[in-house]
């Protein structure tokens, strides 16, 4: 079991009797520290959606599928292709990608998990490196990080970043949250 | 056999209510305000607090259909009623969750059990409002809950409101109830401050006093947390930051439910803090700077900016200037306080919100339909 916070896109709970996919998992901070996270599902054999929310620390049945280390290739609408070091290609569902999207570049290293025998989804790393292709202009002297701004990356993500970050710079991302971390 | 009810639940219902003090008693301000909203309109309420000792000067007359238990774990054996409500979290006892596995596992009767959410007007609550949630593991593995998130527009759960509050309004006499607390009319501005310990409190009343030259101030300061800020903010000014003495500070006593209304009602500018309060200031549709409660990682200020979209705000930049200001996430001198001009903002949120339906009559026919 994992919490529910723990959950991530492309990760496949149970949701009764039947294996959903999480298409997305939203997390959300309520009163007083607590959270909540909300996810969207599909099911896996059913294909039916749903949308169902748990408090953060809710345990989450989830299934544990099998993982392989592969890299990412190419876009065959509406397939992402990945390969493993045989040369070994699979194919995930566009709709299936999650928040893998956000960070997708070429060769990025990612797991790609399968049900059944069959590529759902992928996992990518906990953070990431990626460079600003647009922000607005970097405010001088100011490195309190209190105030933020946004931050696009190339796939069309914004990323939450401090005034400070200029564009073209490079920062590090927490993939679980989509959180800035640091400045690279 | 029960009849129906215009609000969709069929009448009566028994509702269990489960609540933690954890600070400052909104939560079971919030759970009492719900428990006698049911109550009055004909269902049967048990309210289970850690510590209800605060209703003691919050509600010292109780309410008719309201029964009080001290502790989060009922009697045994557990007898779950029709609506199970796990207030901000409390989290339910194993007892409690074994009896509604077992309750929700019998033929022909279900327990209807609902988290009942924070406020917040951030998107995540209408999205999240009213999804069900799997129970995966634990004693209650299997039943199903549902989450319900007040909130300020009709797809969340709305807002506690009792059926006669515009009337109480409409009777209700400033000046009499003032009178009785020492405030007598001599025109002068009327503040009330209910606050946790903003930072720039010392040069609030700074400004205060330099405001009052024109026009004297009374400043009715609350019980509790907002009495002692306000002493530890008078410790830090000089002996003569109050010249002519035109700053009136008058230090409440605990006000029952009733008269914090009433002292809201009174003032000319309220600074309230949380999110019953911050309802209840809405209600009474007078200009407020919301103290909201401060988070980790300044997650706060996400919130205050989504409330003061709710006040149809960015035309009045003046009043997000001070809301940020009274929470600390912008330096600077005291920004003016502008109630009159702010007076229009206040009332027309309060007319869009009494157009919605409030949250009592939102939970009856959400239970309806899911129970």
């Amino acid at each position: 079991m994992k919490t529910a916070q723990e959950i991530r896109a492309g990760n496949v709970v149970m949701h009764g009797k039947d294996p959903m996919i999480v298409l997305r998992a939203e997390y959300s901070r309520g009163g007083r520290n607590a959270a909540t996270v909300r996810l969207k599902l599909r099911g896996l054999l059913s294909n039916t959606g749903t949308e169902v929310v748990f408090r953060a620390d809710d345990k989450v049945e989830q299934v544990m599928l099998d993982h392989k280390d592969c890299t990412y290739s190419y876009f065959a609408d509406p397939m992402y292709v990945f390969m493993d070091a045989d040369y070994n290609q699979y194919e995930v569902e566009s709709g299936n990608m999650g928040d893998a999207l956000n960070y997708l570049e070429d060769g990025m290293p990612v797991e790609v998990v399968f049900y059944d025998g069959k590529a759902i989804s992928v996992e990518v790393p906990t953070s990431v490196e990626r460079e600003v292709i647009w922000t607005e202009p970097a405010v001088k002297g100011d490195t309190s990080g209190k105030v933020l701004k946004p931050a696009k990356l190339a796939t069309g993500f914004e990323v939450p970043v401090p005034i400070f970050v200029a564009q073209g710079d490079k920062i590090e991302i927490d993939t679980r949250t989509g959180e800035y971390r640091r400045r690279v | 056999m029960a009849n129906a009810h215009p609000h969709g639940a069929r009448l009566p219902l028994r509702w269990d209510i489960f609540c933690r003090v954890i600070d400052n008693y909104g939560d079971i301000g919030v759970c009492w305000r719900l428990a006698v909203q049911l109550a009055q309109r004909g269902h049967s309420v048990r309210l289970f607090a850690d510590d209800p000792s605060a209703l003691r000067w919050m509600a010292p007359l109780g309410c008719p259909g309201v029964v009080v238990a001290a502790g989060l774990e009922p009697a045994a054996p557990y007898d779950p009623p029709d609506v199970v409500i796990d207030a901000f979290g409390v989290g339910l006892t194993a007892a409690v969750l074994k009896a509604l596995a077992r309750r929700n596992g019998a033929h022909g009767r279900v327990v209807a059990w609902l988290n009942l959410e924070y406020l917040s007007a951030e998107p995540y609550a209408a999205a999240s409002h009213g999804l069900a949630s799997p129970v995966h593991g634990g004693a209650a593995a299997g039943v199903r809950k549902w989450f319900f998130f007040p909130g300020f527009t009709p797809d969340t759960g709305g807002l506690l409101r009792e059926p006669e509050l515009a009337r109480r309004q409409a009777q209700f006499d400033r000046w009499s109830w003032l009178h009785d607390r020492g405030t007598v009319n001599t025109g002068q501005r009327v503040l009330s401050l209910f606050c946790y310990e903003p930072a720039v409190l010392p040069a609030w009343l700074l400004s205060l006093a330099a405001q009052a030259a024109q026009r004297p101030v009374d400043v009715l300061v609350t019980h509790g947390r907002a009495t002692r800020a306000v002493q530890a903010a008078l410790a830090q000014l000089p002996a003569d930051w109050n010249p002519g003495a035109r700053v009136t500070l008058r230090y409440l006593p605990a006000l029952t439910q009733p008269d914090f209304d009433h002292l809201l009602w009174s003032a000319d500018v309220n600074f309230v803090r949380g999110e019953d309060s911050l309802v209840r200031a809405l209600w009474a549709g007078v200009p407020f700077i919301w103290h909201i409660y401060p988070q980790e990682d300044q997650a706060h200020l996400a919130k205050l900016a989504a409330f003061l979209e709710v006040l149809d705000e960015p035309a009045h930049p003046g009043l997000s200037a001070y809301f940020y200001w009274w929470n600390g996430a912008v330096p600077g001198p005291a920004p003016q306080l502008q109630d009159e001009r702010w007076q229009p903002i206040f009332a027309a949120a309060r007319s869009r919100l009494l157009a919605q339906d409030d949250l009592v009559t939102r939970l009856l026919r959400f239970v309806a339909e899911n129970r």
